[in-house]
């Protein structure tokens, strides 16, 4: 008797389009969340020059935008690849070794990323539980940027791991590339 | 275990992390982490997050994302092609005056978009081609791009200069008007060499031409009238409009540079969409993944490079390096230069930002201790760190000038660019003897 097995590569490939999806709608997230920024710090500007409005909202918002915006994006660009690395030694390797060497990479990588994540939302079930807020007299509460930066680094070390499953890829992106470039539209989704 | 056995320990251990292929940012994070697990109290393993949240959750750090806005706003938009032929309109008497329009370029457009790879890949894909059809020889050309290039990371808004004033604890403003003095020497003294090379280059295409061979290029003299200038000087109009606006709200006492991170990064979109109809989504969506995708790697590599200089200072590792080199009893100058040679040998494979925050720690007291003012050290750090970005083997703007020029081969690039490190090394050394250069400006505005 036949019995469908289910193949353990399509279920990565599934997975990656899935995780693809989310990556994305994250990083039209972040991207709006530094505009969103952007705008908020030219408020503060011109609400205090021009319309004699005195706030201090605004700072604190920035930071839980951009840090929101950072951690948001972190699996989208690691999905590219994008997190920059000194491949320097890869030539000198032969290709079975340079294989082993870049699943060793991503396998520390995985490792790290996942303790951080589980550290973080060690963080945001702290700050959850106490009613944590920033010092501020605005005092918005810290759960905030606490999950975002649990939500991203979750992602994050859930990419690494599918990355991990499909067997890496060459890397897009080498130290020596830089980070991202005006007209290189090859880094762009 | 004494502090410098495990500075050696950790030191060995971020190599093998580093070279192993990790992305930067995991790898010094991975080592901070394991050194915790090993050498640190249990406790502290459940720190780390929270480590990272609160040094980067700087208001100071965080502009970063909205300078890298403002450059790719900047640098997605034809203000760089406009740029380099309004000045070569108005430079094309002096002779060389395409290189120095080049060079020019180069600066102004640093000093919009504050990144060494954007100014030279906006400068570069019209500039080199230009030149190159002008007969200038390719790795002259190529050259030019690259240092012009550095400027971007000694200028105002520098990312570099924004680590820097964390790491060190130095005034912000004070560290931005530094790097003005010095920007502008470079900028001058790789002007006179572009002059100098380009008589090289117009004589050797004389001889050739007299003695009956091809003539090229280079001897061709350019006109333009008084109007062709006039016409061509709207087009820039508004970009120095914001760079004066931004940092005149900053210096004027009118913006924190938080907000002028923002002001800025919000000025650019509107004066790309007035000017250039750059407004649809299709024209945004580059500009925020740019954005993006360097932000975020280069804020994730912040944030790891902290707490691993974090761990460094638990374990003591930083301040017995520091009371080592402090021991050494070395005299001012050959510590300066000791340190600055440890600098430009990090600069062959790391890049600037974790050099910076990497270094900071084990550096800095001891320049303290030897009476260097740490405003003026940032700027030559800032120089130092610019010869990285042009020199083998990952020196950055070689391989965007590769990328944006390929025919002319890394072989030659990196030829053009030789004359420039030594001309940036002239630049430290004309630093060190007239520190005044970089001090003067920070001096007059907010006293000593």
């Amino acid at each position: 008797m036949q019995t469908d097995q289910p193949n353990p590569r399509s279920i990565v490939v599934r997975a990656q389009r899935a995780l693809d999806g989310v990556n994305l709608a994250m990083a039209v997230l972040s991207a709006l969340a530094i505009g969103l920024a952007g705008c908020v710090l030219t408020w503060e500007v011109i609400g205090r020059y021009f319309l004699s409005i005195a706030s201090d909202w605004q700072d604190e918002l920035s930071v839980f935008l951009l840090v929101g915006a950072t951690f948001g994006s972190a699996s989208w660009i690691q999905a590219q690849r994008g997190h920059v690395s000194i491949d320097a030694v890869a030539v000198l390797l032969s290709p079975r070794v340079e294989g082993w060497r870049r699943v060793f990479a991503d396998v520390i990588s995985f490792a790290f990323c996942a303790f951080f994540a589980l550290k973080s939302w060690d963080l945001l079930m702290e700050a959850w539980v106490d009613g944590q807020t920033t010092a501020s007299s605005w005092g918005p509460p810290l759960w905030i940027p606490y999950g975002c930066m649990t939500l991203g680094m979750a992602m994050l070390s859930l990419q690494l791991l599918l990355q991990i499953l499909a067997g890496s890829p060459p890397r897009a992106i080498h130290l020596q590339d830089g980070p991202s470039l005006p007209n290189n539209e090859r880094l762009l989704p | 275990m004494s502090p410098t056995t495990l500075g050696l320990l950790y030191g060995a251990a971020t190599l093998a992390a580093l070279f192993s292929g990790l992305p930067i940012a995991f790898a010094l994070g991975s080592v901070a982490t394991a050194f915790m697990l090993m050498f640190m109290p249990v406790a502290s393993l459940g720190t780390i997050a929270q480590n990272v949240y609160e040094e980067l959750a700087s208001i100071t750090l965080l502009t970063i994302p909205l300078f890298i806005l403002k450059g790719s706003a900047i640098g997605k938009s034809r203000a760089g092609r406009d740029l380099y032929d309004a000045l070569h309109t108005w430079l094309h008497r002096v002779p060389g005056g395409l290189g120095v329009a080049v060079i020019l370029a180069c600066g102004m457009f640093a000093a919009m978009a504050g990144s060494s790879p954007a100014t030279c890949s906006a400068i570069g894909s019209s500039g080199i081609p230009e030149m190159r059809r002008r007969g200038y020889s390719p790795g002259f050309a190529a050259g030019l791009v690259a240092a012009g290039g550095t400027l971007g990371i000694l200028l105002p808004p520098s990312i570099v200069l924004i680590l820097y004033a964390v790491a060190a604890e130095q005034s912000l403003g004070r560290l931005f008007l530094a790097g003005l003095g010095p920007g502008l020497l470079l900028m001058g003294l790789f002007s006179g060499y572009a002059m100098l090379h380009w008589r090289g280059e117009h004589a050797a295409a004389t001889r050739l031409a007299a003695a009956g061979g091809e003539r090229s290029e280079i001897l061709r003299v350019d006109s333009y009238t008084m109007r062709d200038r006039m016409q061509a000087a709207p087009r820039v109009l508004p970009f120095i409009v914001l760079l004066i606006g931004v940092m005149g709200a900053l210096y004027g006492g009118f913006a924190t540079p938080s907000e002028t991170a923002g002001l800025g990064a919000v000025l650019a979109l509107v004066l790309i969409a007035v000017v250039y109809g750059a407004w649809r989504l299709t024209d945004l969506k580059p500009i925020f993944a740019g954005t993006l995708n360097e932000s975020g790697m280069l804020l994730m590599i912040i944030g790891m490079s902290l707490l691993y200089s974090y761990v460094m200072s638990y374990l003591h590792i930083s301040q017995s390096a520091a009371s080592w080199i402090v021991g050494l009893q070395l005299s001012r100058w050959l510590l300066l230069a000791a340190i600055l040679l440890f600098v430009v040998m990090l600069g062959f494979f790391l890049p600037p930002v974790s050099i910076i925050l990497m270094t900071a720690p084990i550096i800095l007291p001891p320049l303290r201790t030897a009476g260097f003012d740490l405003v003026w050290f940032g700027i030559v750090m800032a120089v130092v760190l610019e010869m990285g970005l042009i020199h083998p083997p990952v020196g950055l703007n070689i391989f965007v000038i590769n990328r944006i020029a390929p025919d002319i081969g890394l072989g030659a690039i990196i030829r053009g660019t030789i004359p420039f490190v030594v001309l940036m090394a002239i630049g430290v050394v004309i630093l060190s003897v007239f520190p005044g250069i970089a001090m003067w400006l920070p001096d007059l505005v907010y006293g000593r």
